[in-house]
């Protein structure tokens, strides 16, 4: 499903990471890959720069395979992006300010339609207190329904 | 009630991913994480044909805080944009050549494709090869072609990515000019 | 006659028809007069074989290589294989509108040959009449396929190269379509139930079409997920693009829906819900062709998506008001009472649609939220996969945890029989994940695996138990498991179950434990790398009539030859790397080609990922949808079953 992105790097003039002056590519240890996954990759829609195989992604993990190699941490390799590119490269938004909103979504959700599911399961029992005209169901009158759930049961599982 | 707050949500919706219809191409131009911000300096072997006249290295230092600076990342592989602005450079670096320096940074081609589209535009501004695009990144650049300004005190002013027509590079020039 | 002529045809016939069903319809209602359906039928046969002559008329331009219309002209060229051809019909906007509108054609004719209601059949079949129109509408008007060149080309551009680097390509549309449309029967029953105020058997009645259309996207999306994997040489199979997302969304809803339904179907609970449930879910459908046809997610480097974002927005809206304000009257006369116990079965259902509902909520919101921000600060910000991942963690949880303990659970009240199940299925839970953290596993994998456990001994339970008590009053465990041929529809259900259980498996384990290097190698030469020696013994090209391919014939060892390659189309001057999988139980062992030697083939430049479980993905993918046709395949005892006033066919 990555028509739209590779149709916009097509528009674009996506450039492969074939080789410049016949020079092959550096070796890549899986930690490259590792942060290059968290980076996206600036040129296209929808692909980290671990993912794409365009000239500018191929450029970003070299220099990622190059900066391990000089001894620097992930979080200084991943400043070193953000410095050039803002926060906008980061494929997790900020936990803070607008960015905290997205990353409270889940929270969000549960909230708004727990709290719906709530009213409503509450409305739909006091309501059917009210018809049966019972503060609550007893025992017996539950098992008698009982009963006759599971011979519904039977029912539709016998031929 | 409920169905009230609903359709207005579906209408808030609509209004968002209408703005976004109606803005997209304005959005596409970029801030760049660079603006206000001194721009880095490079230093790069010209290609070929400028070797005679820039020397066997330009360095960007050199120029950065003297005078104003246009910025053009291309590549003979980028096709049509690169095509349809490098006419439109030429032009404005022969108009301005005298109190803003053009450099063009070839990225991620070969030399002789590069020498070769040199050729074909003619373009007698200083080109540098940068056959990993290691500037690019430096420069927080997306994907050729994009063109910087950079204003007489060093600083990166704008950014445009995409094909660069004369009138919006005319802006681009003024906005630096002392 | 030309296929542009025949097209143009075919598409007014087709407009016509769908007119007069929609007249039809209206003088059903206005009249009650059920003769006026049966004209309607017939108008929904003859609007779906218009669009069938549209839709041949484009693929005779397509086999025939007559560029004499605007869509082979921009789409089409003669190099192409006969299988791309054919598929060529759908690799772009206007062609992939108008499959979209045959396939929702096909569904209206099938779908009102199986209305029986008096009441409700004009209503349901107005409203996929008029969402059929509006399909049929945008294809003959506003992105015409048809519309003829003044000059035409020799040869055109040809389709996208990366849709031709696949057959899945030419299938995955066709599964996405099928669900997505599917969709729209459940929707427009539910329109009719409202505006006839017939509240409760609108869900039986379109049970089937859902679980069939959720069917559909589920494969759709497992196909999809696939053909990233073979093609785009990254060795992922989901990346959480906002394409993908679209096609997740209305899934999510989907799955939601089915579990609420059951409930409604159950207890006649929920009902007013079940409304905004099945309008959400078919709006999503069109949510996703908005996203992937306006451009108002890609803002960067905009794609070019024509004239019809305004329009399907437009249809969006129309949609989701219709639904909302219809739902208004509803929620004010629909009156359910009801207890639920959250430790019953249909607690637990609607928490796990609940659940659904949230993970939707999720993508929704995670796929606008750079739209937000801008909107609102304009500030640029990018939400991805390791924000989805992350956030996807604690909900599948939810979800595995429901899944398993659902359907163990009976309607109403748990009984003390069930707790024995519940004790083994806690067993199973902590030791599935004590055995994981034993092994070194990291927490989210053992807690995943003890979960899986959990839902293996839940299913155990229920498929074992009714077996024994069959068993114990028709006697013989033979009989027993006679007795649950009639079951079917059940079993298809914990077979669903099972599968999601090992997809989740299957998709901690890949994500967690994955291995990605790159190395440039000589010909000839060997390299150790996890726990394999792979060889590369050569480098060569290969002539095809639409491509040129340069290929490296790679050993990896114990698995034999793997063939990764690089295929160069005319159309773009950039290779696409088509990948060479050696696919394992355990781990497969994914090559891509980087790079090569141009001028001496001397070295190849490689790239290697490792990922465990990887193929119980496209197993659990094969068992859902085997669950799923064992739900809906015709049982004999289901046709008799009557209804109220019948509208003879």
């Amino acid at each position: 499903m990555k028509r739209i992105a590779f149709a916009v790097a097509l528009v674009f003039s996506l450039a492969l990471a074939q080789t410049v002056g016949n020079e092959p590519p550096p070796d890549l240890s899986p930690q490259v890959f590792e942060i290059a996954k968290k980076l996206r990759c600036p040129v296209c829609r929808g692909e980290s720069a671990a993912e794409s195989s365009a000239g500018v992604t191929e450029e970003m993990r070299r220099q990622i395979a190059e900066m391990l190699a000089e001894g620097k941490s992930e979080d200084e390799i991943i400043q070193y992006f953000v410095d050039r590119y803002t926060e906008w490269i980061l494929y997790e938004p900020p936990k803070r300010g607008l960015g905290l909103v997205v990353w409270l979504a889940p929270l969000i959700g549960l909230g708004l339609f727990g709290f719906g599911l709530y009213g409503y399961l509450k409305t739909a029992s006091r309501r059917e207190r009210a018809l049966s005209g019972l503060e609550d169901v007893s025992e017996e009158e539950l098992a008698r329904a009982l009963a006759e759930l599971e011979r519904d049961d039977t029912s539709e599982e016998q031929p | 009630m409920r169905t009230v707050a609903g359709i207005l949500v579906a209408l808030a919706i609509g209004a968002i991913l209408w703005w976004g219809m109606q803005t997209k191409d304005e959005r596409s131009e970029l801030p760049s994480a660079l603006a206000g911000r001194p721009a880095p300096a490079f230093a790069l072997e010209p290609l070929p044909s400028f070797r005679e006249r820039w020397g066997g290295e330009l360095d960007l230092a050199d120029y950065l805080g003297k005078q104003p600076i246009v910025l053009n990342f291309w590549a003979s592989w980028c096709y049509p944009a690169c095509y349809e602005e490098a006419p439109i450079l030429e032009a404005a670096w022969r108009r301005w050549g005298d109190r803003v320096l053009f450099v063009g940074v070839n990225t991620q081609d070969e030399i002789d494709k590069a020498e070769k589209f040199v050729t074909q535009f003619g373009l007698s501004f200083p080109n540098v090869y940068d056959p990993r695009g290691k500037v690019g990144i430096d420069y927080g650049m997306y994907g050729v072609p994009e063109t910087f300004a950079i204003s007489a005190d060093g600083r990166v002013v704008r950014r445009h990515a995409g094909s660069i027509d004369a009138t919006q590079l005319e802006a681009m020039i003024r906005e630096v000019l002392p | 006659m030309t296929p542009g002529m025949l097209g143009q045809l075919g598409l007014m016939l087709a407009v016509f028809f769908s007119v007069a069903g929609l007249v039809s319809v209206v003088a059903a209602w206005v009249l009650r007069d059920a003769r006026y359906v049966r004209v309607a039928r017939r108008a929904a046969l003859l609007a779906f074989l218009g669009t069938l002559v549209a839709f041949g008329a484009l693929e005779w331009a397509l086999l025939t290589d007559d560029f004499s219309i605007l869509y082979t002209a921009r789409n089409h060229t003669t190099a192409s294989p006969t299988w791309v051809k054919f598929a060529t019909l759908w690799a772009a906007l206007e062609g992939s509108i108008l499959l979209w509108a045959l396939l929702q054609t096909l569904y209206t004719w099938l779908a009102g040959l199986r209305m029986r209601d008096y009441w409700t059949s004009p209503v349901a079949l107005g409203t996929l009449f008029a969402v059929q129109l509006f399909f049929l509408v945008n294809v003959l008007f506003v992105i015409n396929p048809f519309t003829p060149v003044p000059n035409p080309p020799a040869d055109g551009p040809g389709p996208n190269p990366l849709l031709q680097n696949h057959w899945m390509m030419a299938v995955h549309p066709i599964l996405m379509y099928l669900g997505f449309v599917g969709l729209s029967v459940p929707f427009a029953h539910a329109i009719a139930a409202m505006v006839t105020r017939r509240y409760q058997t609108w869900v039986s009645e379109t049970k089937w079409w859902l679980i069939f259309a959720w069917g559909f996207l589920t494969a759709a999306i497992f196909a999809g997920g696939w053909w990233s994997y073979e093609v785009l040489g990254w060795g992922g199979y989901w990346a959480w693009d906002p394409v993908e997302n679209a096609s997740f969304i209305p899934w999510l809803l989907a799955t939601a829906f089915v579990h609420t339904a059951m409930v409604q179907e159950r207890r006649s609970l929920f009902r007013s819900w079940n409304f905004a449930l099945v309008t959400l879910a078919f709006a999503a459908t069109v949510f996703g062709t908005f996203l992937t046809r306006s451009g108002v997610i890609e803002s960067v480097h905009a794609f070019a998506g024509g004239p019809v974002g305004p329009i399907f927005l437009g249809f969006l809206l129309v949609i989701l008001t219709t639904g909302f304000a219809l739902l208004g009257r509803v929620s004010s006369e629909v009156r359910d009472a009801g207890s639920v116990r959250l430790w019953s079965r249909e607690g637990l259902l609607l928490l796990g649609a609940l659940v659904f509902v949230v993970m939707a909520f999720v993508v929704i919101l995670g796929t606008l939220f750079p739209l937000l921000v801008e909107a609102f600060s304009g500030d640029k910000v990018s939400v991805g996969a390791p924000f989805f991942n992350q956030l996807f963690v604690p909900l599948g949880y939810a979800m595995l945890a429901l899944m398993a303990l659902g359907p163990v659970l009976p309607w109403r009240r748990a009984e003390p029989e069930t707790l024995r199940a519940l004790a083994a299925m806690a067993v199973a839970l902590v030791l599935g994940t004590g055995v994981g953290l034993a092994l070194g596993w990291t927490l989210w994998v053992s807690l995943t695996a003890g979960l899986f456990l959990f839902n293996l001994v839940a299913l155990a339970w229920l498929v074992a138990s009714p077996i024994a008590r069959k068993a114990r009053v028709l006697g013989g465990v033979r009989t027993g498991v006679g007795a649950l041929a009639w079951s079917r529809r059940r079993y298809g259900g914990y077979l669903v179950h099972f599968a999601v259980a090992l997809t989740a498996l299957a998709i901690a384990f890949s994500q967690s434990y994955r291995l990605d290097v790159q190395k440039t190698l000589e010909i000839g030469e060997s390299w150790q790398v996890a726990g394999r020696t792979i060889t590369v013994h050569a480098l060569r090209a290969v002539e095809e009539s639409h491509r040129y391919s340069v290929i490296a014939d790679v050993e990896v060892s114990g698995l034999g030859l793997l063939h990764p390659r690089l295929n160069y189309y005319r159309t773009s001057r950039t290779p696409f790397a088509s990948p060479a999988v050696a696919y394992t139980l355990g781990k497969d062992y994914y090559l891509v080609l980087q790079a090569f030697d141009q001028k001496d083939s001397e070295w190849v430049t490689l790239r290697l990922v490792v990922t465990p479980l990887v193929l119980w993905l496209w197993a659990s993918a094969v068992l859902m949808v085997l669950g799923t046709a064992m739900i809906l395949w015709p049982s004999t005892r289901r046709v008799q079953v009557g209804r109220t006033p019948e509208v003879e066919a």
